[in-house]
């Protein structure tokens, strides 16, 4: 089974990386200056499972050493148009498309361009980041993929031997029949702790300090409970109350990594987290007065970084 | 007339440094640091209106020379509890204190210590800021108003002041409705810092989201409705000039709260939206925006008092 992961960044490379390392038939679907630090360095990962530096195969473009039977997507949100160009020409009438990205929206763009039977749902659960010469750091003692039929039907031979590929490579996670399920239980998660945590640009913990954060913090994920809901994704009581406690601990350190993103003066994925959302909720007549306040804070940040007075305010 | 100013930053060392140009007797009660560095350097002022450098009368304790006629409170709000001390033994029995602190709060505290009938109303619109060496940099704004809180006739030390404050070639000064200009401030200083710090931005960034002018709109509403509750509706003509000022595409113009918050410096949180989030919440008036815009202050105090904003 031939395999193509599109970026070699932080998720595509862990994930990938493991993959190669089990057995896999991996390429990487790379721009050209991170293919020339590829072929200079390898594929350095650092890691508490195991540090490696992998030789690995690299293309270009999607047409390169295709047709594949899986390709596997792990841009951001904002990139998502220039990687479906890119991956264009690997995806044939076999190919199976599965994205590692936040949200929901994406899906609906794959589809369009590719069919509803080759997109297949997936996330990923692994606290990693690129580093400034382009390691792969793998900071958490988790690394998960999910991914499995968008109807909730068994799996397909592709992901069938992914499932397997993903065990022998020691990744978690795997072939999971409500994969639909999980990615709004995840959605729901990231779009309040992004929301929360930008608008207050602080930690949950800070957030939490002040006298009614942490009725903000409840309100905005209910906005989010019942936008899934709508779409027939309530996650139930047992799920709400895994979402609520973590994002109700006095003291945590938790941030969303939009806010680093953020604080560094990079891209943010507001339309496709927090955006999204509220688009979502008002087609559905679902109120989401929180969500529209953080998503301003978001646009006010783009509107600021466009101007370049991110250093100056009055630039 | 004996002037006393407690402060010299932009507030009080512009007025101040005017006043004593228009050959007032000013006085300024400044802490050891401060004194000392105005003391060698004088009074640096650096305007748009003139540049000065200015030999002007310090002191460290407000007994010295004490008592004074008129004492001029500007401090921060965060800092009133030692500015009161500081200025206790300047005050005789027939001293004024003009606070020029924004919001409200502080006549209470000022009234509780000093007597309400020694305590004026006042307020300063003057936009400047200190510079790195402790010289005002001042840019443009040189507004101030003062008067009698219940609109009696003006005591005459008011009366005085306006006289210099008109010899000075300064806006403003004695005001007939010393309490509506104070609100009419509020409501304005009360939806810009909400905004700017919330958002994280000036007018113009906030403007360009998609609903940054319904939100704006939306706490300036909040807070005129919080003004007309206490008594002071504000007039629609201050309020579409507000409305203009607020919603203007690209306007650079930015609350000062902003600005300390992105120094990681303290911030006037409680006094201009606590206190009218509170007022809001006491007179039953619905006001979510101010609640976003107070979480996300106390947001910020949690993370600098942690010493996490690095």
């Amino acid at each position: 089974m031939k395999i193509l992961v599109l970026g070699a960044g932080a998720i595509g490379g862990y994930v990938g990386g493991r993959l190669q390392q089990a057995g896999s038939d991996v390429t990487f679907l790379v721009r050209p200056a991170r293919q020339q630090a590829l072929q200079r360095d390898g594929l350095v990962i650092k890691s508490k499972k195991g540090d490696a530096t992998l030789k690995v195969k690299t293309v270009l473009g999607g047409a390169e050493g295709g047709p594949y039977d899986i390709v596997i997507v792990t841009s951001k949100a904002y990139d998502l148009d220039s990687a479906i160009e890119a991956i264009a020409p690997a995806v044939g009438p076999n190919t199976t498309v599965l994205p590692l990205l936040n949200g929901m929206n994406h899906i609906d763009r794959l589809v369009a361009t590719f069919g509803a039977e080759r997109v297949v749902g997936g996330l990923a659960r692994i606290g990693v980041a690129l580093s400034a010469e382009g390691t792969v750091l793998h900071t958490s003692p988790f690394a998960a993929i999910a991914f499995g039929e968008r109807d909730g039907s068994a799996g397909r031979a592709a992901l069938v031997a992914l499932d397997e590929a993903v065990k022998k490579a020691g990744l978690d996670g795997g072939l999971h029949q409500k994969i639909v399920q999980d990615l709004w239980d995840k959605w729901i998660m990231l779009a309040t702790l992004a929301a929360m945590t930008t608008l207050f640009r602080g930690t949950v913990g800070d957030i939490l300090e002040s006298a009614e954060g942490q009725a903000i913090v409840l309100e905005t994920v209910e906005e989010c409970r019942k936008v899934a809901a709508a779409a027939g994704c309530d996650p139930g009581e047992k799920g709400m109350a895994n979402v609520r406690g973590y994002l109700t601990q006095k003291g945590s350190m938790f941030a969303a990594s939009m806010l680093h993103d953020l604080e560094k003066g990079g891209m943010v994925e507001a339309d496709h987290v927090v955006g999204d959302m509220i688009a979502r909720a008002r087609k559905a007549g679902i109120a989401t007065p929180n969500l529209r306040i953080a998503h301003a804070a978001l646009q006010t940040y783009l509107a600021r970084r466009a101007r370049n007075g991110l250093g100056s305010l009055t630039k | 007339m004996k002037i006393l100013i407690l402060g010299a930053g932009a507030v009080g060392g512009y007025w101040g440094a005017r006043l004593h140009q228009a050959g007032a007797d000013v006085t300024f009660l400044l802490r050891e640091k401060r004194a000392a560095a105005v003391k060698r350097d004088g009074l640096v002022v650096k305007s748009p209106k003139g540049d000065a450098v200015l030999p002007v009368k310090v002191i460290t304790s407000g007994a010295e020379g004490a008592p004074y006629d008129v004492v001029i409170l500007a401090c921060k709000a965060y800092d009133l509890d030692s500015a009161m001390d500081a200025i206790a033994p300047a005050m005789g029995p027939a001293s004024t204190i003009v606070p020029m602190l924004n919001g409200h709060a502080h006549f209470a505290t000022l009234d509780g210590r000093f007597g309400a009938p020694r305590v004026a109303g006042g307020l300063a619109r003057i936009t400047g800021m200190l510079g790195p060496n402790g010289e005002i940099l001042h840019s443009g704004a040189q507004g101030v108003s003062f008067g009698e809180r219940d609109k009696a006739a003006p005591r005459a030390a008011l009366v005085a002041l306006d006289e210099l404050v008109k010899k000075a070639g300064m806006q403003g000064g004695l005001h007939p409705d010393v309490e509506q200009d104070l609100w009419d401030k509020w409501v304005l200083l009360g939806t810009i810092a909400s905004m700017c710090a919330a958002m994280r931005g000036t007018v113009g960034d906030f403007v360009a989201a998609e609903d940054g002018v319904a939100i704006v709109r939306e706490t300036l509403d909040e807070c005129c409705a919080v003004a007309a509750a206490n008594g002071h509706p504000i007039d629609p003509k201050v309020k579409a000039g507000l409305d203009t000022a607020l919603t203007t595409p690209g306007s650079k113009q930015v609350a000062s709260i902003l600005g300390d918050i992105e120094k990681g410096g303290p911030v006037e949180a409680k006094q201009i939206v606590g206190d009218m989030l509170a007022r809001a919440r006491a007179a039953k008036i619905p006001a979510p925006n101010l609640r976003f815009a107070y979480a996300h202050l106390q947001a910020y105090e949690a993370r600098r008092a942690r010493g996490g904003l690095k």
